[in-house]
């Protein structure tokens, strides 16, 4: 492991005092216009952190509605109270850790996020600490991820904590940041997802009780402590406050990351990459929907918007397909992914992903019988994994298999009739291979990410 | 009550008792050889195997406490689990108290087995594989039995020949498909060595 540490002992004295709220109404939050990432421009923007009791925390976060952006939503407001229940029962300080790593390749949010904002990440995770009486902070970040330079230099320029704040590089594979996943290789070296039988709120880093946490909620709860909800929730949804970070890729003029409040059409969302609002869309990253875009584009970005129109917003990722592109063929190939990314721990991972992944592959190559083994495979399938892995690709799946055989029924004829498959290169990034290092093809260095202006930087 | 008749029990139990002893380890061997077909699945060998141990323990109870409730010879029941003190015969009666305790070691920690780590346990069961041997040096070198018989030593014969084919097909390279994938699983996911006191 890779750890860079930082023992730092005594309390801050050159925090901003009295600070004024910004704009509440102003979508930049996370990513602020014009400033730069130094802590300076930081407290100048935002001012100082309160410090608040868990229990103060949990109530904050419940009021504001804040549901985590790692792509499960749980509701951080009850994640931090379970943790903060575990270490009273237990009396043993907690562990938070920030997860940076972002696992799903079709999105770029939280190396964004990271590069732009990362003292507002460094102080939810330090917020959520203190309030937890935890005595450790991890700060998860994926092997030789630019995002670790940018974490210890803004940890270098921070005044001193009680706490031990460490960067660690975490294998940059698909299912090495699921929750338990990161808890066990912390522990263990070992980056494989580690079943629900021992809550990680309880018994996580070091057996003691744990708050995983992504990136995005971190800097999401740290406005949250410091402007309270009512100002959180200026913008956004009722159901669901606040803004966030939305990546836009595939076939789109300015792929990136933009943050929008809560409820904005996806149109407009699409629009500020310039994207075009028909066709085919990946919602919610590997582990999403399909949905078409003609049909959403007035439906709010939002959880709850998101999943009654048949998408999802996981990962906060859209992947917009060329005109003409081939849903089956994406599928397939993001199943067969999900079929190497596994972990082959439980039957549904080990079986399960590659007969779907054959499965739909088949179908491209225009076996019939394919429909009907999807059909009966993926309710079996579906719910007994021992992590989420399975049931992302079966929902995938599903999405799939339901758009190919209605309004893509056409399409999937041609394919079933030898036809050949007429559509442009596949758009979905698979680019983390999930292969030996050796193997991997890996992102150019300094390639270039794209901020919230479509700026390249 | 006529005495003869424990002696034979106990004769007669201890003989039985290693027959089933090895079908227990060829079970286990076959379990962890994944071994199964259509009609006998791998859950049914290892459920065969669990019940069959019982059983066989179930049969060693009585061969104990005949040959001690006997009085023939001069045995009491410390001598059931410390080796090697016996009055009579100690070496070979010594041998039997081994592979009893390591019987109970194995037994005990199946029993707790959801509570322990797969390593301590694993290590554990291992030690079937000097306990059988010894339970089987037991009833050979013992005097006063029927070790030295021809048709006990066929049975021995027999009991050997079947756990050493066991273990060959055991060792044998394993194709299982399942086996593949776990490997490559591993060569995927490899464990990092994170060093220190994390």
């Amino acid at each position: 492991m890779t750890a860079t540490q930082f023992d730092i002992g005594s309390p801050a004295l050159n925090f901003v005092i009295g600070h004024a709220m910004p704009d509440p109404y102003a979508t930049d939050r996370l990513l602020p216009e014009g400033r730069s990432p130094s802590l300076a421009d930081h407290l100048a923007r935002l001012g100082a952190m309160p410090r608040a009791t868990s229990a103060q925390l949990a109530q904050l976060l419940e009021a504001a509605g804040l549901l985590g952006r790692g792509g499960a939503g749980f509701p951080t407001g009850r994640k931090v109270a379970a943790v903060a229940a575990a270490v009273a029962a237990r009396r043993l300080p907690g562990v938070v850790v920030a997860n940076c790593c972002e696992g799903d390749p079709t999105s770029l949010k939280d190396r964004v996020l990271v590069e732009r904002s990362p003292h507002l990440v460094i102080d939810g995770a330090l917020h959520a600490a203190e309030a937890l009486g935890a005595d450790r902070v991890v700060l998860a970040v994926h092997d030789d991820s630019p995002a670790r330079f940018t974490l210890v230099a803004a940890l270098l320029e921070r005044p001193q904590t009680s706490c031990e704040v460490t960067v660690v590089e975490v294998p940059d594979r698909y299912i090495a940041s699921e929750a338990t996943a990161l808890v066990r290789y912390l522990n263990s070296g070992d980056a494989r997802p580690a079943g629900r039988l021992v809550p990680i709120w309880e018994t996580g880093v070091g057996g003691r009780p744990t708050l995983v946490a992504n990136a995005e909620t971190l800097a999401q709860l740290a406005l949250i402590a410091r402007f309270g909800p009512a100002w959180f929730g200026a913008i956004g949804t009722p159901a669901e406050p606040g803004t966030c970070l939305v990546t836009v890729g595939g076939a789109v003029r300015r792929p990136g990351v933009v943050e929008v409040a809560h409820g904005t059409p996806l149109a407009s969302v699409l629009g500020r990459a310039g994207a075009p609002s028909t066709g085919w869309a990946l919602l919610g990253g590997l582990a999403g929907r399909w949905v078409d875009l003609s049909a959403t584009a007035g439906v709010g970005f939002s959880t709850a918007e998101l999943a009654a129109a048949g998408g999802s917003r996981g990962v906060g990722s859209i992947v917009v397909l060329p005109p003409g592109g081939c849903v089956l063929g994406e599928t397939a190939r993001i199943l067969r992914y999900h079929a190497d990314a596994g972990a082959r721990q439980c039957g549904p991972c080990m079986f399960g992903l590659p007969a779907i992944a054959a499965d739909m592959t088949a179908l491209g190559s225009g076996d019939r019988g394919a429909l009907d083994r999807l059909r009966r495979r993926l309710p079996v399938i579906n719910g007994r994994g021992g992590c989420g892995h399975p049931d992302g690709a079966v929902a995938l799946a599903a999405s799939a298999l339901a758009v190919v055989t209605t309004r893509e029924g056409g399409h999937l004829h041609q394919h079933l009739t030898g036809g050949r498959c007429q559509a442009p290169p596949f758009v979905v990034p698979l680019d983390v291979a999930p292969a030996p290092r050796a193997a991997t093809p890996r992102r150019p260095a300094g390639s270039a990410f794209i901020d919230s202006r479509g700026r390249r930087s | 009550m006529d005495t003869q008749i424990l002696w034979f029990a106990s004769r007669a139990t201890g003989a039985v008792s290693l027959v089933l002893f090895t079908a227990v380890m060829v079970l286990g061997i076959l379990t962890a050889g994944r071994a199964g077909v259509a009609a006998f699945p791998r859950a049914a060998v290892l459920r065969l195997h669990r019940t069959l141990s019982l059983t066989a323990m179930a049969f060693l109870v009585v061969h104990i406490v005949s040959a001690i409730a006997d009085g023939y010879v001069d045995l009491n029941y410390w001598d059931v689990i410390i080796p090697f003190g016996a009055g009579w015969d100690p070496f070979w009666i010594g041998l039997g108290s081994v592979a009893v305790d390591l019987m109970i070691a194995i037994g005990i920690t199946s029993a707790l087995r959801r509570h322990l780590s797969p390593t301590l346990w694993r290590a554990v069961h291992f030690s079937a594989y000097a306990m059988w041997p010894l339970a089987l040096l037991h009833g050979w070198g013992n005097s006063g039995g029927d070790g030295q018989e021809t048709w006990m030593i066929a049975i021995d014969v027999v009991c050997v020949a079947a756990v050493l084919a066991s273990l060959a097909y055991r060792l044998r390279p394993d194709r299982h498909p399942d086996s593949l994938a776990r490997r490559t699983a591993k060569v995927v996911h490899p464990v990092r060595d994170i060093g220190g006191d994390r």
